[in-house]
C-alpha cells in the first residue's frame, strides 16, 4: 500500500476517537473557566494540557511502542517503588520538584501497565500459571504498600484495576477462587481490627457515604454538596458560571476530585450524556484498538488503558454520585492537575501509537 | 513477536471474548452511572434544587406595617414607630462567645448579662435572635462601621407597634405579641414569620387580618463562608389597613381618667346604632410593655395580681343589683301584676314572704309606693311584690328579650354571657325545683343573675330608643392607607322589643326622677335630660363586710337633650353605692360628651343604703355569692 492510502486508512480508523479526544479537552477547558478560579489557574491548566500535548504528538509519531525493553521497565519499576518508599517514610503523597508536585501514583498505573502487558506478550498462550499469576499479583501489590500510608484510596483502586487486568489474560480459575475466599475471610477478619487504625477522616468517608445527610456538616459534608450540585443541575444545567454550588464555594476540592459534580451541575444530565459518549466512545475505541492489534503487546496495553480510564471513571464519578464511598481521585479530562493531565496523555498516545503502527508498520 | 503463536488468527479468535467482555464491562459500568445521574438529576431534581436554595439563600422578611387605629374624633391611638434592632443570625454565628463579647464592648453592656439574654432569647425564638431592641442611632454607628469583623449580627429597621395613650386604651385595643409556636403552627400559610407581631385581645385580635398587611421578602446570596452577595429577589410589604373605631377619645379619656385608682369599668353606647363610645376597664397595663418587653418580675406580679388587670370588666358577669328592677318592672306591667303607674303598694320597710322577712334597704319604709318612687328610690318592697306574683320563667324571658343572658355582638373572645335563671337552669345545674322565694330575690337582681355591664348598657339602650336592641360595634370602617373606604361597618339590629309605648314611658319618668331626686342625683347635669337607675350588688353578707368585699356599685343611665344620645354603663368594684361612687361618673362623662365644664366638687348626696338581703330557704347566700365571685373572676 501506499503512504497516503495507509494514512488515509489511519485517519478512516481513528479520526472520530481524536476528534472525541479533542472535544474532551475543550470540555475539560471549560468546566475549568466555569469554576471562576483566578486566571493563574486557568493558564496553569493550559500549560499542562500543552506540555501534554506535544508529549502526545512526539511519542505519537516518534516512538514504537514495540521498542521498549522488559529490562528498561524493570529499572523504571523498581526506581518508582524507591521514591514510594521515601515519601512513605517522609509521609508524603507528593513529590515536590522546586514549583512542581507530583503524584507519582499516576505514573506508577502506566509503569504497571507496560510492565504487565510486556511480561504477558513473552507468553505463547493466553493462560497464567498459578506460580505467574501469584507473581504479578505481586508486582501490582509492591508498590501499593508503599503508597497505602500516604494514599489509600488511589492504592486500592490502582490495585483494583489491575487485578481486573490480570483476569483478562486467563487467570487461574482455582486461584480466583481461593484469592476471593482468602480476602472475604481477611476482610471479615481484619475490618474489625482495622477500623480502629483507620484515620478519622477514613471513618469519617464511610460515614458519610453510609448516611451524607446525616452527616451533612461533617463527614457527609463533602457528599451531600457534590448530590445537591449534581442534582439542582437537573437535564438543562444551571449554565457555564452560574451553578449555585460551585459559584459560592460549597464544592469541596471542585477543582479535582468534585469536578465532574461542576460539570453535572452547570451542564445537567445533558452536558453529563455528551460527556458519557464522547468517553464512552473514547473507551470503545481503545477497545476496538486492541481488538485489531496484530500483536499481544499492542492488544494487552491498550486493554490496560481501557482499563485505566474506566475504572478511574467508575470510582471518581461514583463517589461524586454517592454510589461508592468518596474517594480523593481525578476525573480524566474533567479535574486539574499537572500529574493526572500528564499521564492521561501519555496513556492516549499509547493508545494512538498502537494504532498508528498498526497502520504503518504492517 | 508473532511467531510465538501458531497463528495470529488464534490469537484474534481468543482475543474477541475479551473485547466481548470489556464492551460488556464499559457498558455496564457507564449505564450503571449514567443511571444514577438521571436519578439524581431528573427525578430528585426539585429536591436538589430545593436544598440548593435553601442552603444558598438567605431570607429575609420585611415586616409590613401595621394598619392604624384611630378613633371615631381622629385620634391615632395605635400606630408604629421605627426603631433598630439588634439581630444575631444563628446560622452564620461562627463563634457566639467571642461575637458576644465585642457586642459588650460595643453596646457598653455587661458582658456576663447579655449573654444570659442571648440564650434565654434563643431558647423561645426560631430563626434569628433578637438581643436588644431600640438602638440608639450611635449603637447603630458603632455595629455598622465594625460590621465586617461581626458575622451574624443584623441590624435591622422595624416599624413597632406604639400606643400613645397607653392604659387607657388597653381593653378596647388589647395588645400586639409576639407570635407563639402554636399560632405560627396555625397562621404560617397566611404569610406569618416567626417574628412576626399578632393582635391578642380586643380590637388588635378581632382585626388581625386587616391590621396585619402583607410582609415583604428579601433574599440574598450566601457563599460557603457565610458571605452575603448580591440579592437575587425582593418582594415589598404590603401596609396593614387603617381601622376608624366609632369610639370617641374625649369620651374614652375622661372615662379612663374617673376610672383611675379603682376597679371597674366605664361603658359608653350611642343609642342610635349600638356604636360603641367608650370602653375603659381598670385596673389596666400599658400595651407598650408587650413590646418592650417586661422587667424582671413585672409579669408574673401581673399574672398573680389580685386586681387582675389583665380582666376586661366591660365583659365579665356580675350581679346587677337594682338596675335590674327597670326588667322586673316591665315584666310587672306585661304580666299585669302593675296596673298602671299609679298601682302602689305599701312599704313598711320589709316583705314577709312565707316563713321569711325580706327587707327593703330603707329600714323605715317608704310609705305608699307608686312606679315612679319605686324606681327613684329603688324601693325594694315594690319589687318583691312583683317578685312574689311573678313566673321566674316569664321574668327570665323578659330578661332575655332585653339581651341578657347573651352576648352582646362585641365579638371580643373573652366576653362573658352572663346567667339568665329559671326554672330549668336550675333543675340542670342543681337538680332542684325552683323556689318562689328565689323569684322575690331576683326580682331585686340578686340570687343567681349574673350580667355584664356591656350587657347592661345594652338593655337601657333598648330602653332608650324604644326597643331597638342593636348588636354592639366598635369598627366604624377600615380605610387603606391611600384613603380608600375598603368597608363599612353597617348597623345591625338583633331585635325590636315589643313594649307597650306606655309602659316604655312610665319607666322612664322612673328613670328621669332617679337623677332627678332620687338615688342617682349625682348623676345631675345642667341643661341636660339624664336617666338612670342605680344599683348595689351585693357580694358577701353584711355581717362579713370588710373594705375588700364592699359591694359593687352600678349606674346605668343614659342622657340627651330631647332624646337620649349616649347610654352608659358604670361599674366600681367593692366600691360602695351606686348612687354615691357611680352615678358621679356618668355625670361627668356626660358633660365631656356635651362639652360642658366639669362639676363643681362634689355636691352633698344623701347615700343610698346597702339593700340587705336576707338568707332564704334552699339557697346558702354565701355559697350563691361566691358563684357570683367566681364567675367575675
Amino acid at each position: 500500500m501506499e503512504k497516503t492510502a495507509r494514512f488515509k486508512e489511519f485517519l478512516r480508523e481513528n479520526f472520530l476517537a481524536f476528534f472525541c479526544f479533542c472535544v474532551l479537552i475543550l470540555i475539560n477547558f471549560v468546566n475549568q473557566l466555569s469554576m471562576g478560579e483566578s486566571s493563574g489557574y486557568i493558564w496553569k491548566n493550559f500549560l499542562w494540557h500543552a506540555i501534554g500535548f506535544l508529549l502526545f504528538m512526539i511519542i505519537l509519531i516518534i516512538f514504537d511502542y514495540r521498542k521498549i525493553s522488559l529490562g528498561l521497565i524493570w529499572i523504571a519499576y523498581f526506581l518508582m517503588v524507591l521514591l514510594l518508599f521515601i515519601l512513605a517514610i517522609f509521609k508524603k503523597r507528593w513529590l515536590v520538584l522546586g514549583p512542581l508536585s507530583v503524584q507519582p501514583s499516576e505514573f506508577l498505573k502506566i509503569i504497571l501497565l507496560y510492565l504487565i502487558s510486556l511480561y504477558i506478550s513473552k507468553k505463547r498462550e493466553l493462560k497464567l500459571e498459578n506460580s505467574e499469576a501469584l507473581f504479578l499479583l505481586g508486582v501490582i501489590v509492591l508498590p501499593l504498600l508503599f503508597l497505602m500510608p500516604v494514599d489509600l484510596d488511589y492504592a486500592f483502586i490502582i490495585g483494583f484495576m489491575f487485578f481486573i487486568f490480570l483476569l483478562f489474560f486467563g487467570f487461574p480459575k482455582r486461584l480466583l477462587i481461593v484469592l476471593t475466599l482468602v480476602g472475604i475471610l481477611l476482610f471479615i477478619i481484619i475490618t474489625p481490627l482495622m477500623w480502629n487504625k483507620l484515620k478519622p477522616h477514613q471513618k469519617g468517608r464511610i460515614y458519610g457515604y453510609l448516611d451524607p445527610e446525616k452527616y451533612y456538616k461533617t463527614w457527609g459534608y463533602q457528599l451531600s454538596q457534590s448530590l445537591i450540585a449534581i442534582g439542582s443541575g437537573g437535564i438543562k444545567g444551571q449554565g457555564f458560571k452560574k451553578g449555585w454550588s460551585t459559584r459560592l464555594n460549597y464544592l469541596p476540592a471542585k477543582n479535582t476530585d468534585l469536578a465532574f459534580s461542576v460539570f453535572a451541575e452547570a451542564f445537567g444530565l445533558l452536558g453529563v450524556t455528551l460527556f458519557f459518549t464522547l468517553y464512552g466512545y473514547l473507551l470503545y475505541w481503545s477497545l476496538m484498538v486492541s481488538k485489531k492489534a496484530k500483536d499481544l503487546l499492542g492488544k494487552a496495553l491498550s486493554l490496560g488503558v481501557f482499563l485505566i480510564l474506566l475504572v478511574q471513571a467508575l470510582f471518581n464519578i461514583g463517589g461524586a454520585t454517592g454510589l461508592l464511598p468518596m474517594t480523593s481521585i481525578p476525573q480524566p479530562f474533567l479535574s486539574y492537575g499537572g500529574s493526572i493531565t500528564i499521564s492521561t496523555y501519555l496513556l492516549l498516545s499509547i493508545l494512538f501509537n498502537i494504532a498508528f503502527r498498526r497502520v504503518f508498520f504492517k | 513477536m508473532f511467531d510465538k503463536w501458531q497463528k495470529k488468527e488464534r490469537l484474534d479468535e481468543e482475543w474477541e471474548k475479551r473485547f466481548f467482555y470489556g464492551n460488556l464491562l464499559l457498558f455496564i459500568i457507564l449505564g450503571i452511572l449514567w443511571i444514577r445521574l438521571f436519578y439524581l438529576q431528573v427525578v430528585k431534581h426539585s429536591y436538589y434544587l430545593n436544598k440548593a436554595k435553601m442552603r444558598s439563600i438567605v431570607s429575609y422578611v420585611i415586616k409590613a406595617p401595621r394598619g392604624e387605629i384611630i378613633t371615631a374624633d381622629g385620634v391615632v391611638v395605635a400606630t408604629n414607630r421605627a426603631s433598630f434592632q439588634l439581630y444575631l443570625d444563628l446560622e452564620n454565628l461562627r463563634d457566639e462567645e467571642e461575637i458576644l463579647k465585642k457586642l459588650s464592648l460595643i453596646l457598653k453592656e455587661d458582658y456576663g448579662s447579655l449573654k444570659e439574654r442571648f440564650y434565654l432569647a434563643k431558647k423561645v425564638s426560631y430563626g434569628r435572635v433578637l438581643l436588644k431592641r431600640n438602638l440608639t442611632w450611635d449603637e447603630v454607628a458603632r455595629i455598622m462601621v465594625r460590621q465586617y469583623y461581626l458575622p451574624g449580627v443584623i441590624v435591622e429597621v422595624e416599624a413597632e407597634r406604639f400606643y400613645p395613650y397607653g392604659e387607657a386604651y388597653f381593653h378596647l385595643l388589647g395588645y400586639v405579641g409576639r407570635i407563639n409556636k402554636e399560632e405560627y403552627e396555625n397562621l404560617k400559610n397566611w404569610g406569618y414569620s416567626p417574628e412576626d407581631f399578632i393582635g391578642k385581645k380586643g380590637i388588635e385580635r378581632l382585626y388581625e387580618r386587616y391590621l396585619k398587611g402583607v410582609n415583604g421578602r428579601l433574599e440574598i446570596e450566601r457563599d460557603a463562608y457565610g458571605r452575603l452577595g448580591k440579592v437575587v429577589g425582593r418582594t415589598s410589604p404590603i401596609p396593614g389597613e387603617d381601622i376608624v373605631l366609632t369610639v370617641r377619645h374625649d369620651l374614652q379619656m375622661k372615662a379612663y381618667e374617673l376610672l383611675k385608682d379603682k376597679r371597674g369599668t366605664v361603658v359608653a353606647l350611642s343609642p342610635k346604632d349600638g356604636a360603641l363610645l367608650a370602653l375603659v376597664s381598670m385596673p389596666s397595663i400599658d400595651p407598650n410593655k408587650f413590646i418592650i418587653g417586661f422587667e424582671e418580675g413585672e409579669w408574673s406580679n401581673i399574672i398573680n395580681d389580685p386586681k387582675r388587670p389583665l380582666l376586661n370588666r366591660a365583659i365579665q358577669a356580675y350581679p346587677p343589683g337594682s338596675t335590674f328592677k327597670i326588667i322586673t318592672a316591665l315584666a310587672g306591667l306585661e304580666a299585669g301584676i302593675v296596673k298602671g303607674p299609679n298601682w302602689s303598694v305599701y312599704c313598711p320597710g320589709y316583705f314577709p314572704f312565707g316563713s321569711h322577712i325580706f327587707r327593703c334597704w330603707e329600714r323605715k319604709g317608704h310609705g305608699t309606693v307608686g312606679l315612679k318612687k319605686a324606681i327613684a328610690q329603688s324601693c325594694d318592697v315594690y319589687f318583691y311584690i312583683i317578685g312574689a306574683k311573678i313566673e321566674i320563667d316569664f321574668l327570665a324571658n323578659v330578661a332575655r328579650r332585653f339581651g341578657l343572658g347573651s352576648l352582646t355582638g362585641i365579638n371580643f373572645p373573652d366576653e362573658k354571657e352572663g346567667l339568665i335563671p329559671d326554672r330549668s337552669w336550675k333543675q340542670k345545674r342543681f337538680k332542684l325545683p325552683w323556689y318562689p322565694g328565689e323569684t322575690v330575690n331576683i326580682s331585686i337582681g340578686q340570687g343567681y343573675l349574673l350580667v355584664t355591664p356591656l350587657q347592661m348598657a345594652r338593655a337601657y339602650m333598648a330602653l332608650a330608643n324604644g326597643g331597638y336592641l342593636y348588636k354592639i360595634y366598635a369598627l366604624k370602617g377600615i380605610h387603606s392607607k391611600k384613603g380608600k373606604i375598603l368597608y363599612q361597618e353597617k348597623l345591625s339590629l338583633e331585635r325590636k322589643i315589643e313594649v307597650n309605648e306606655n309602659f316604655y314611658q312610665w319607666v322612664l319618668d322612673g328613670l328621669k326622677s332617679v337623677v332627678e331626686d332620687g338615688t342617682g342625683k349625682a348623676a345631675r347635669v345642667p341643661g341636660i335630660t339624664v336617666w338612670g337607675k342605680t344599683g348595689t350588688a351585693q357580694v358577701v353578707s353584711l355581717r362579713k363586710k370588710t373594705k375588700l368585699m364592699e359591694h359593687h356599685a352600678w349606674f346605668v343611665s343614659f342622657a340627651g337633650n330631647s332624646t337620649p344620645e349616649i347610654v352608659s354603663a358604670v361599674l366600681v368594684e367593692h366600691g360602695g353605692s351606686g348612687g354615691a361612687v357611680a352615678a358621679p361618673i356618668a355625670g361627668e362623662l356626660y358633660r365631656t360628651y356635651y362639652k360642658l365644664p366639669p362639676a363643681l366638687p362634689k355636691s352633698e348626696v344623701k347615700e343610698e343604703i346597702i339593700e340587705e338581703v336576707p338568707e332564704i330557704e334552699g339557697l346558702n347566700n354565701s355559697e350563691n355569692q361566691n358563684y357570683g365571685e367566681n364567675s367575675t373572676f
